[in-house]
């Protein structure tokens, strides 16, 4: 079933939009990946400093609370841009993109990310006042934020290997 | 391209590096997106240190960290990060060094992060020499936004002019 979804002419209507054909064939397109990189980067950039207090290897000095909420705006804020500029990239070869194997593992990788700081933050935030100021906090934060490293550094990985597989 | 910087890429041209460079990225299996995604998570380390400084010292970001303590903290980041970059990069240079050495975008780039990492170096030596350097007065403070701004600027430039390299065409050679 996920095979005929993923073979749906639906996805080549998307690359035949207007839209489409105009970012796929014009300067465009290495514009919205450069920002996209830029972008995605800031994602990354930012959430590190939060994952590395999470594993108590830096900034130990300041709370969690107040790292977290200092800097995850700016990933939410990179996020979104790089999720926007990421859409218009998509739509020029959508139906190359859903069956190829990089961009599958990066939507996966990127769910995984998703979950995995829904936890942390709907879940787990709840006892915070107990591990905000330590140093050295419970396994299971630096567990968080052990996993947010490699899940985010995975879906680059997927995300750089996409361009070579296409 | 100026001449000299034409004539390094003739240095690197058949020497043991573009050997050992070119063996690398083609024997070793998933080499190139794996380095290159090493390359875009230092840039990723750049964004988290230097530039959240920048912002910082702008007032735009993370405004509870005190300045001095923060570029103490980040700098060690951000001198591994570009030791990195300058090594997954250098795969790529040293393989094919007359695509870059010959690449205008890749001039822009160079002449874009000489310029972000001296200012880098200006700020954090003021502040090491003496703590509290940019914010003992309010000409300092402004010399810092300054600094940050035209740093902040060069940082973003070197970023996406590392991505245009690929697409000089589309830059120099209209349709």
């Amino acid at each position: 079933m996920i095979s005929s979804f993923l073979r749906d002419p639906f996805w080549i209507d998307i690359e035949n939009w207007p839209i489409s054909w105009e970012i796929g064939g014009t300067s465009w397109f290495p514009f919205l990946e450069s920002i996209h990189v830029i972008a995605a980067a800031m994602v990354v950039g930012s959430i590190l400093f939060v994952d590395l207090r999470l594993l108590g290897l830096t900034a130990t000095r300041y709370p969690i609370t107040t790292l977290s909420k200092e800097l995850i705006p700016w990933s939410w804020a990179a996020f979104v841009i790089a999720a926007i500029t990421g859409f218009g990239m998509f739509i020029t070869r959508a139906a190359s993109h859903v069956v190829n194997p990089a961009f599958q593992w990066k939507m996966g990788l990127l769910a995984l990310a998703g979950i995995n700081m829904f936890y942390f933050h709907h879940r787990v935030y709840k006892s915070i006042h107990q591990w905000d100021t330590l140093s050295q906090t419970p396994m299971q934060i630096k567990i968080i934020g052990c996993l947010s490293l490699f899940l985010w550094s995975g879906v680059m990985l997927a995300g750089r290997w996409i361009g070579h597989i296409i | 391209m100026p001449e000299f910087f034409t004539s390094i890429a003739g240095l690197l041209e058949g020497s043991f590096l573009q050997s050992a460079a070119l063996w690398t990225l083609r024997t070793v299996p998933g080499f190139p997106p794996i380095i290159q995604t090493v390359h875009i998570l230092g840039i990723a380390v750049l964004m988290g240190t230097i530039v959240m400084l920048n912002l910082r010292v702008l007032g735009l970001a993370v405004r509870s960290q005190e300045l001095t303590e923060m570029t103490k903290r980040v700098m060690p980041w951000v001198w591994s990060a570009l030791a990195s970059n300058l090594i997954s990069g250098g795969f790529f240079l040293f393989a094919r060094p007359y695509r870059y050495f010959t690449n205008p975008i890749f001039g822009w780039k160079m002449s874009f992060l000489i310029p972000a990492v001296l200012l880098t170096l200006v700020f954090y030596w003021m502040q090491k020499r003496q703590a509290g350097y940019w914010e003992q007065d309010t000409k300092h403070l402004w010399s810092a936004r300054a600094i940050a701004l035209v740093s902040l600027a060069c940082w973003i430039m070197v970023a996406m002019a590392g991505r245009w390299i690929a697409y000089v065409e589309y830059l120099y050679y209209p349709a």
